[in-house]
């Protein structure tokens, strides 16, 4: 009953609004809902304003980076990818760009995002001479690893994530196993931020890897080490680090390569939500808004939608410039 | 009449302190107590490393004969012992060998675990049935609760590896046999029970030598439940960063890499059947040989 009203209301809307032509076109529409904080709150807030101001449908799609990924490129659906670390599907997905299959959105559609190997500020604050990770990597001793004590424990990145190919990689181009250091694969995301809880908590020394927008990294203030060497070329980075060290046995240091995060979308959805293009390449979100949107979600433990709503709320004067002034309206009279 | 047709729920922003104050509470607890336990673990810790890194350092051919040998000892079938041991040959061929030595160790220790306080509490639930009445809601949520919901508590409270896995497994896997001890010590006919005590037996021997016979097929069915249980969270565990052959299926998972995730996935189903086949044949000869005692 009440959605029929509603839709009622946006088709009469729509009619009177002469460049209407947004809302009828639109359709049903897929949207991963990635299982991050920061990608559930973009795609809930997209999910908002694609269904308020251009009447689409939104289906959400939950999921994580390869699995949307693979999805999309194989079947075309979920239409839209919010937030895609592309780093770790780089040449499926330019493949697929070049045969017009998918489209990027929107490129970087976070500012200050990025992965790395970082430490806790009181690691930091207690050794300064830990500059950088090549100082970090002579003193194994600092980060006993509890299963060999004798040995440093590197915490990589969770069994199967893209960024787990790119940690063993630079484990093996650092020659961290001569250096006595072990590779702890934490097996899940709950693995990963456990182990850094656990070790923030009780002020126990912890280096791994981590990314950032966060509300982990911006919670416990974890600081991103330089890697004191230059990123080595992309041939070297796409071509060997992350294929990981079945694929490519000789990678050389090299700093993390530069994120890139695009808001990808379907072939279908670009010809049936056209105007809607236009939104997704004006969505940039400062990345101090949106690290101030994370620590809002873990402290008042808000899911996506109940964020989304706070967001639209909070930071009104800066979706609105995303929109044109219509669809703004009606966005905000749908609020 | 709102009230009839809204639930009149906690308010939002109160249900959002309460839940705020528990995690708090948690994390003060995680603070104040957690290496405690942490260090009330680690004989745990060191006895899982120590029989991991034996299971490693052991040159295969031997690891192979024992386990044929454990096999034949357990089951008195030579097919049984052939089958484990081409298994296992199999196993390392596949290049699995290292993660299956890892899964072997948590499992067997799980398992072991699992039977040594889950028979006690299965004995004493069995006496009493107001212990009957509170044990079973706690084994009823350690079956249903889901796994995620734990994992990242105990985590943050044990760290990731070894014993956080160990914990995760036997939450899961120890009720069956709690369960099926209890059940089978209650189903003993009372009248054998009478004629126990109308020989003078005391409660002691009347336990060894006359239930524990009698409700061996259950215990058994538990034990076997217990090990199919603990197996299938191996997964579950390698999200905690227990290494074994749980690691390369949530690899696979990830990356659809078919032939890994089946391969690794069938090796557990391979170390089940042997773990399975060799209990129950043992359950079976102890309780032939205990129902020839009583025809003789």
């Amino acid at each position: 009953m009440h959605k029929s009203i509603l839709s009622a209301a946006v088709v009469a809307g729509s009619l009177a609004i002469s460049s209407g032509a947004y809302a009828s076109d639109c359709g049903e529409i897929s949207m991963a809902d990635m299982n991050w904080p920061s990608a559930t709150l973009m795609a809930n807030v997209d999910k908002i304003i694609l269904e308020e101001g251009y009447g689409c449908e939104i289906e959400m799609v939950v999921g994580a980076t390869t699995v949307t990924f693979a999805s999309m490129n194989e079947k075309g659906q979920p239409d839209v990818a919010a937030e895609l670390w592309i780093n770790a599907v780089r040449e499926p997905l330019f493949a697929a760009m070049d045969e017009g299959r998918l489209h990027s959105a929107r490129e970087m559609p976070i500012t200050d995002l990025g992965e790395g190997w970082w430490l806790p500020p009181y690691t930091v604050e207690a050794h300064p001479e830990l500059k950088t990770v090549l100082d970090i990597l002579e003193r194994p001793d600092l980060f006993p690893d509890k299963e060999d004590p004798s040995r440093g424990a590197f915490i990589g990145c969770p069994a199967g994530w893209g960024c787990q190919l790119s940690n063993q990689s630079l484990f093996i181009a650092f020659e961290m196993e001569k250096k006595g250091w072990n590779l702890i694969d934490p097996g899940s995301q709950a693995g990963l931020d456990g182990s850094i809880v656990k070790a923030n908590e009780r002020g126990e020394n912890w280096f791994g890897y981590y990314w950032a927008p966060t509300s982990m990294i911006g919670k416990y203030n974890l600081q991103l080490m330089p890697f004191g060497v230059p990123f080595a070329g992309s041939e070297n980075w796409d071509g060997c680090v992350a294929k990981g060290p079945e694929a490519c046995t000789d990678p050389k240091p090299s700093a993390w390569t530069k994120s890139e995060v695009h808001t990808v979308v379907t072939d279908r959805f670009k010809n049936v939500a056209g105007p809607a293009m236009d939104y997704f390449a004006k969505r940039i979100w400062p990345g101090s808004v949106m690290g101030g949107m994370l620590v809002f979600m873990e402290e008042e433990q808000a899911d996506g939608p109940d964020a989304a709503l706070h967001f639209m709320e909070a930071h009104e004067d800066l979706w609105m410039q995303w929109v044109p002034a219509d669809v703004a309206a009606k966005v905000k009279a749908a609020l | 009449m709102s009230y009839f047709s809204k639930f009149p729920e906690m308010g939002k922003r109160d249900l959002r302190d309460f839940k705020k104050s528990i995690d708090g509470a948690y994390k003060d607890f995680s603070r104040e107590y957690g290496e405690a336990i942490e260090n009330f673990f680690d004989p745990l810790y060191y006895f899982l490393t120590w029989f991991e890194k034996l299971l490693n350092a052991t040159p295969w051919p031997i690891i192979i004969l024992v386990i044929g040998g454990l096999a034949y000892l357990g089951s008195r079938s030579w097919k049984l012992a052939l089958g484990a041991m081409i298994s296992f040959l199999l196993i390392g061929y596949l290049g699995m060998w290292k993660n299956t030595m890892s899964t072997v160790a948590l499992i067997s220790v799980a398992t072991l675990l699992c039977i040594v306080l889950g028979i006690p509490l299965g004995i004493w639930m069995s006496r009493s049935d107001r212990v009957q009445r509170i044990i079973t809601p706690i084994l009823d949520i350690m079956q249903t609760i889901p796994i995620f919901v734990y994992l990242l508590p105990v985590v943050m409270l044990l760290g990731i590896g070894k014993v956080p896995g160990l914990i995760a497994v036997c939450v899961y896997a120890m009720p069956p046999i709690i369960r099926l001890t209890n059940l089978g010590l209650r189903l003993v006919d009372k009248d054998i029970l009478e004629a126990a005590d109308s020989f003078g037996s005391n409660y002691r021997q009347r336990l060894i030598n006359v239930q524990f016979p009698l409700a061996l097929p259950n215990i058994f069915a538990g034990v076997n439940q217990t090990i199919m249980m603990a197996l299938a969270m191996v997964v579950i565990a390698s999200m905690i960063g227990v290494k074994g052959l749980g690691m390369p299926v949530l690899q696979s998972i990830q990356n659809q890499y078919l032939a890994l995730g089946l391969m690794n996935g069938l090796a557990i189903v391979a170390l089940a059947i042997i773990f399975d086949r060799v209990s129950q044949q043992y359950g079976k000869r102890l309780q032939r040989h205990r129902e020839g005692g009583h025809d003789a």
